[in-house]
């Protein structure tokens, strides 16, 4: 898990600058095949998406002819012919034009667009998940086939590839929306109503999933790592998740777990194994394992950490947890060898 | 009916050729000239605002709408200076939610309806050879309810109280949103809601009813017909999102729970209220742009549009299909597929009319011979950058592709596509072709064009990205995003593109400004047009038309090359005002054969107090003053009291005009033949339309929550419900019943129903008040609803009380008479429309819950 | 309401006459779509809120009320193409004053809404041969 941990990037502290330079400004059609698809329509990494995506090129295509029709034909006879022309032309394109083009056109095209829906949703294989989304951050729960008790985590998805894994979906306060663009279309979060979705990854990789439902101050902040891994690995690390915290390894961890029980942490938060039992916060048994920090606006570096405990506010507007900047900075770093070590 | 010889027209109609043949001699042309004059002439100096000439309130309204359109650009580009970069801090993230709040905000219900409002106002009665609209000073009230309001609104910014939660507002965020900013949105838009359905009412009863003689249906202009569909659908749209403020402020206000999921509230109902407007919304802001280009498409092509009818049938087409469109504004919201697929298949079906209503201008383009104008390119720009948004509206109708793209800067794209091309272009290219008859100058050719291709390139610059933008996964509503992501070149753009905007709008406004005193006046038709507005007079004249001409043929200018001369002349119908009163002529509905000598109002200080007294109703709740709100509600109803009674039918001095060309016209009308008679008739469909989605809320509940009415809730008691009925039915067969005995004569009868009907009503009211009395509407969302049903009810048994004792004291003043009865004939339609209203929330309040 | 005009110079012939025309009367046609519309989207809301099971039966129903709506447009078609007399007149402007232009039109005009209408239908039903899940 630290290998993939480390071999990418997430946001704000720890990202790398972005693969596009503006020089490469003007060179848009390669860019369309070639961005970063992370978070990306256009790079599929899931059944649905890929479906989808090919959905979208069909209609693009069409879209630019008729486009292209439409308007030279407005140019055509503003123009470059603007003598009269045919009465009977003019009469006989808006019957063909306007009504039997249009309609054959779109029907088949609504044909096409019902007919790929009923795949979209199907029922999910085994695992199911639920992910409730809270102001501003992703409770996530996984259910195994035939669990009778949640394997509790937080702001990151981790799925089964090759396999339809079932989605429900629920949320605290207000509306968000749960959305990967690479592995398939997005599904609204009610408080107080169960939506449901399912997703197939294809093959083993990376993507960045985000809120996409206005939800307040620090909407903008509230994404999430989504990792698909080969069936076994993905067993092997629920039970790992399942599991409670391992004790800390380092004296500075040891140090960090006390500051942790001594500022009431686990008023909010829980980490198994120990007294912090917490639900209003995500639950950080095994935080140190994750991809990102704050929903996905930092990594996980020790660093981020620090920065993230003492700046709270500053990182996430209107945040509920406190930003803990009276803490001395050694405090700081011994908090975050303690939280990096829950892994 | 019995004395109908006197009231209706009598002469020669229609004219015949020798009639209108004959001159005028020269000093009748002078002393009708003189007397119209004097009659139309707007208020001078300090009192210049009790101007209700549409001329003036037109340009008004038109004007504030653009000033609150460029302080709405002003924030975007602010906007677009945060999203430049990355990870930017420019502004903070409460602040930019204000301000995408207020950009969509001010655009949809500050500059866009209003300026479709105002457009209508100021150039329809041109186009019907009309002297003003019906009712001008209701004009002149929603303008000012429009100023009040939109100042209220968009003042909150400089608070930093604004509204944060998004144009639609969704519920709990906005429910729970802490500071007065939801209900600084709400209270003051609606408000101004309440304005465009008072403009809808208007605008529909001038198409209708003020057409010139002769100009039947089918040779109205096409801008006439859009205004005509367009007002319909304010009034089915526009309802339900009043009544979903109404129950949104009640939670707001009360804490009663309609939103609230944890009391068996559902915000999906908000969204399904927001979108059964926000949808048509769009096509109300559409279709009078695009009529725009229906005038103008003509006059370019010199030639009569070709497509008259397919243009009616995707005007009336595009009315209908708008309203099976609303989910697809929630199609990730999760219904099931085969809900969504039908809202799928209306939004695809919906671009059929659309579509043959380009292909009518391209066909009239082909047609005729072209001949370029600055106009003509504005609309050349609309068509290619609306068809690109339509075609994209295609895509995004197709529910799984939505499913990817909502909510996202595809989005954004998207909808600044079909409202830039569908909208913003149109009105620029009718603020050129227009100009020359409103200010009787000419706009620059050359400023026009660096205008255009500036605005035209930056908004592609601007908007063309923002697809990729989208489809690379930038949610729409952040107000940073990580560096990472990889948006930011393409955010730079869009942001460089966002300032070429600005610099053609700023070159737009210049033009528009700038002193153009030493240019000369324009020739009378410059574009060679052939539709009535341009028969208008220069140099400027506020009588609209000098008189009031016979129609033969959809471009009488062309058809008829005497028909200016002889309007000029005062040939036509009513030339002059031989008693100084403001008069438009009303016709009939479908062939506009002359009715009456309608009396119209003019210049008064009462419709600003009434806009100001109603503001203070709406915004004193903002602040939880709830007092001061009641007092300045019971103001505002003595003011609108005052000017009913003071300006609106009063018995004439003259039951017969002279309407001229032989023909004598009554001057008094009631019933189905006043147009006052046809705005309360309209103004009722619509309160009724809102009524019924507060009755939807109540299914809604049912069938979306398995605990509604939960287990063992205690009912509405059925006795007074039952009281409740008989009282304010019979209160209602007694208004009936007046009407009648009024018009028989026998009057001492009529007096006496109209003091029993309002006791009955008062006593059904109190009976309703108690059937509901024990339930508690902030326990659970069955009893609030119960309530708000009660509510509904009561107010307007208030307003149907206050109707009556209006009628009984007019009977006794000796302003109703049993000849001159439209009061009467106008409270009764109300009271038609409250018993209904009556009998369908008892039955909902005291009979569903048994069949449930 | 009739009776108190003078004798007209230009005399309508009665089927002309203004007072059997209303503006009405050419919305039957999308009226139709819209009863046919919100009763599929009702039908199908409250099978998949209250009994699932009963889907099959509701899109059977919802196909027989497509059959029933298009029936009813292509009455109102027929009727409104009769109106418009194109196969006798040729007119396919109906531009001119009169009272007979003005019959024609509408008549024209709802002929094309008749079209819209059924294509509308049409459209609807294609959820309900598509889709035969709740899900």
């Amino acid at each position: 898990m630290k290998r993939t941990a480390n071999g990418h990037h997430t946001a704000r502290s720890s990202g790398r600058a972005g693969r596009v330079g503006p020089g490469m400004v003007l060179i848009v059609p390669t860019l369309l095949a070639g961005c970063d698809g992370r978070q990306s329509v256009l790079s599929p990494g899931g059944a649905d998406a890929r479906v989808l995506g090919d959905l979208f090129w069909v209609m693009l295509v069409g879209a630019v002819i008729l486009w292209l029709l439409v308007n030279g034909l407005f140019f055509y006879v503003t123009r470059i012919n603007r003598a009269a022309l045919s009465r009977r032309f003019a009469n006989g394109l808006i019957v063909v034009g306007g009504v039997v083009f249009p309609t054959v056109v779109l029907g088949a095209l609504l044909t096409y667009g019902l007919s790929i829906m009923p795949d979209q949703r199907a029922p999910g294989e085994g695992l199911t998940l639920r992910v409730t989304g809270e102001q501003w951050w992703w409770r996530v729960e996984y259910w195994p086939d035939g669990a009778d008790a949640p394997i509790v985590a937080a702001n990151e998805i981790r799925l089964p590839a090759g396999q339809r894994s079932e989605v429900v979906l629920n949320a605290g306060r207000v509306i968000h929306s749960f959305w990967i663009p690479a592995l398939g279309g997005k599904m609204d979060m009610f408080p107080g109503r169960e939506t449901r979705m399912s997703l197939k990854p294809e093959a083993p990789g990376t993507w960045r999933g985000q809120c996409a439902e206005f939800c307040g101050a620090s909407h903008a902040l509230m994404a999430f790592e989504v990792v698909a891994m080969p069936p076994d690995d993905f067993t092997a690390w629920l039970d790992a998740q399942a599991a409670s915290a391992a004790p800390p390894a380092t004296e500075a961890g040891a140090r960090g777990a006390r500051i942790f029980a001594r500022e009431g942490c686990g008023a909010c938060h829980a980490v198994r194994g120990t007294d912090a039992r917490g639900a209003v916060g995500p639950d950080l048994t095994h935080v140190g394992g994750r991809l990102s920090l704050g929903a996905g606006t930092l990594g996980t570096t020790l660093e981020d950490f620090q920065t993230w405990i003492a700046h709270t506010g500053e990182i996430k507007p209107e945040v509920e947890m406190p930003s803990y900047d009276y803490l001395a900075d050694a405090d700081l770093a011994d908090l975050a060898a303690y939280l990096k070590g829950l892994e | 009916m019995n004395d109908t010889e006197q009231t209706g027209p009598s002469g020669p109609y229609p004219p015949t050729e020798a009639m209108l043949a004959k001159p005028v001699p020269q000093d009748e042309q002078d002393r009708t000239a003189a007397e119209l004059r004097a009659a139309w002439e707007p208020p001078k100096g300090w009192r210049y605002p009790t101007a209700v000439n549409n001329s003036e309130v037109g340009l008004w309204y038109a004007l504030t709408a653009f000033g609150f359109m460029l302080l709405a650009g002003v924030l975007a580009l602010v906007m677009r200076l945060q999203l430049m970069v990355p990870d930017n801090d420019l502004i903070s993230a409460d602040r930019f939610n204000q301000f995408f709040t207020m950009h969509g905000s001010a655009m949809m219900f500050l500059f866009a309806v209003p300026m479709f409002e105002a457009i209508a106002i100021l150039i329809l009665p041109a186009f019907l050879g009309g002297r003003d609209m019906p009712f001008p000073r209701l004009s002149a009230f929603g303008f000012w309810c429009f100023v009040i309001g939109g100042v209220f609104v968009m003042g909150s910014l400089l608070f930093d109280a604004a509204p944060t939660a998004g144009w639609f507002m969704y519920p709990p965020l906005a429910t729970q949103d802490e500071g007065p900013g939801s209900d600084i949105w709400l209270l003051g838009l609606s408000f101004i809601e309440i304005a465009s359905i008072a403009a809808a009412v208007e605008l529909i009863v001038g198409a209708l009813k003020c057409r010139p003689p002769g100009m039947r249906v089918n040779i109205m202009p096409l801008y006439a017909w859009y205004v005509l569909v367009v007002g319909g659908m304010i009034l089915f749209a526009f309802p339900p999102l009043i009544a979903g403020d109404f129950l949104f402020e009640l939670e707001r206000s009360f804490d009663w729970p309609f939103f609230d999921p944890t009391r068996g509230g559902d915000p999906m109902l908000w969204q399904h209220l927001f979108w059964i407007f926000g949808h048509p919304e769009v096509y109300i802001v559409f279709l009078p742009s695009i009529a725009i280009a229906a005038m103008v498409i003509p006059t370019v092509a010199r030639r009569p549009i070709v497509g008259y009818s397919w243009i009616v049938l995707s005007a009336v087409g595009t009315g209908f299909l708008s309203f099976g469109l609303w989910v697809h504004h929630m199609f990730t919201t999760g219904f099931p597929n085969i809900s969504l697929g039908f809202f799928s298949a209306a939004s695809e079906a919906v671009v059929i009319p659309t579509g043959i209503q380009l292909f009518a201008f391209a066909a009239t383009l082909i047609a005729g011979r072209v001949k370029m104008s600055l106009p003509m390119l504005w609309i050349a720009g609309a068509l290619a950058i609306f068809t690109a948004g339509g075609l994209t509206g295609v895509m995004l109708a197709i529910a799984p592709f939505n499913w990817q793209v909502h909510d996202t800067y595809f989005i954004v794209a998207h909808l600044h596509y079909t409202l830039f091309g569908g909208m913003v272009f149109p009105v620029i290219a009718g603020v050129y072709y227009f100009y020359p008859f409103i200010r009787k100058k000419m706009l620059s050719e050359r400023l026009g064009r660096w205008a255009f291709w500036l605005i035209f390139t930056g908004f592609n610059v601007t908007f063309l990205p923002m697809h990729l933008t989208g489809l690379l996964g930038m949610p729409r509503r952040v107000f940073t995003y990580p560096e990472a992501a990889g948006w930011g070149w393409l955010n730079m753009i869009s942001t460089l593109g966002a300032f070429v905007i600005a610099a053609g709008f700023a070159v737009f406004v210049w033009d528009l400004l700038r002193p153009k005193g030493d240019q000369k006046e324009v020739p009378r038709n410059p574009w060679d047009a052939g539709t009535l507005e341009w028969s208008h007079d220069v140099p400027a004249e506020y009588w609209g038309a000098r008189s009031i001409p016979h129609v033969t043929s959809r471009y009488p200018l062309w058809d008829d090359p005497k028909l200016v001369e002889r309007m000029d002349a005062g040939r036509y119908y009513l030339p002059g005002s031989p008693h100084g009163h403001r008069e438009t002529l009303v016709t009939s509905v479908i062939d506009a054969s002359p009715e009456l000598a309608q009396r119209v109002t003019g210049p008064t200080w009462i419709t600003l107090w009434a806009a100001g007294f109603t503001g203070g109703a709406f915004i004193f709740p903002t602040f939880h003053m709830y007092p001061s709100a009641i007092v300045s509600g019971a103001f505002a109803v003595v003011c609108i009291l005052y000017w009913l009674w003071t300006s609106t039918a009063r018995p004439p001095e003259h039951g017969m005009r002279d309407a001229g060309l032989g023909l004598s016209l009554p001057t008094y009308a009631s019933g189905p033949k006043a147009v006052g008679w046809w705005a309360v008739w309209i103004t009722m469909l619509g309160d009724a339309t809102a009524f019924a989605s507060v009755v939807f809320g109540f299914f809604f509940y049912w069938t979306a929550k398995p605990d509604f009415p939960p287990e063992g809730a205690m009912h509405a008691a059925p006795a007074p419900v039952g009281l409740a009925v008989l009282a304010l039915a019979l209160s209602w067969a007694l208004t009936l019943g007046a009407r009648h005995w009024n018009r028989a004569g026998r009057v001492g009868a009529a007096r006496a129903a109209l003091i029993a009907a309002p006791l009955l009503a008062a006593g059904g009211v109190a009976a309703l008040i108690r059937s509901v009395q024990h339930l508690e509407p902030t326990a659970h969302v069955y009893p609030a609803i119960i309530w708000a049903l009660m509510v509904w009810v009561v107010a307007h048994a208030a307003v149907g009380i206050i109707m009556q004792l209006y009628c009984l004291a007019g009977s006794l003043t000796g302003k109703l008479t049993p000849r001159f009865d439209a009061d009467l004939w106008n409270i009764t339609l109300v009271w038609h429309f409250l018993c209904l209203t009556v009998l369908v929330a008892c039955a909902v309040i005291g009979l569903a819950p048994e069949v449930l | 309401m009739t009776g108190e005009h003078q004798p007209r110079a230009d005399e309508e012939r009665r089927e002309f006459r203004e007072e059997a025309e209303s503006l009405w009367r050419i919305t039957l046609a999308p009226v139709t779509w819209v009863a046919h519309f919100v009763a599929s989207y009702g039908v199908a809301a409250v099978t998949c809120a209250k009994a699932p099971g009963l889907l099959g039966a509701a899109r059977i129903g919802l196909m027989l009320a497509t059959l029933l709506a298009l029936a009813v447009i292509a009455w109102l078609g027929w009727r409104a193409w009769r109106q418009w007399d194109y196969r006798n007149t040729g007119d396919y402007t109906n531009a001119l004053g009169q009272a007979e232009d003005r019959h024609q039109f509408l008549g024209h005009a709802a002929v094309l809404l008749a079209l819209i209408s059924a294509i509308g239908v049409v459209y609807g039903t294609l959820p309900v041969l598509l889709l035969d899940t709740c899900r």
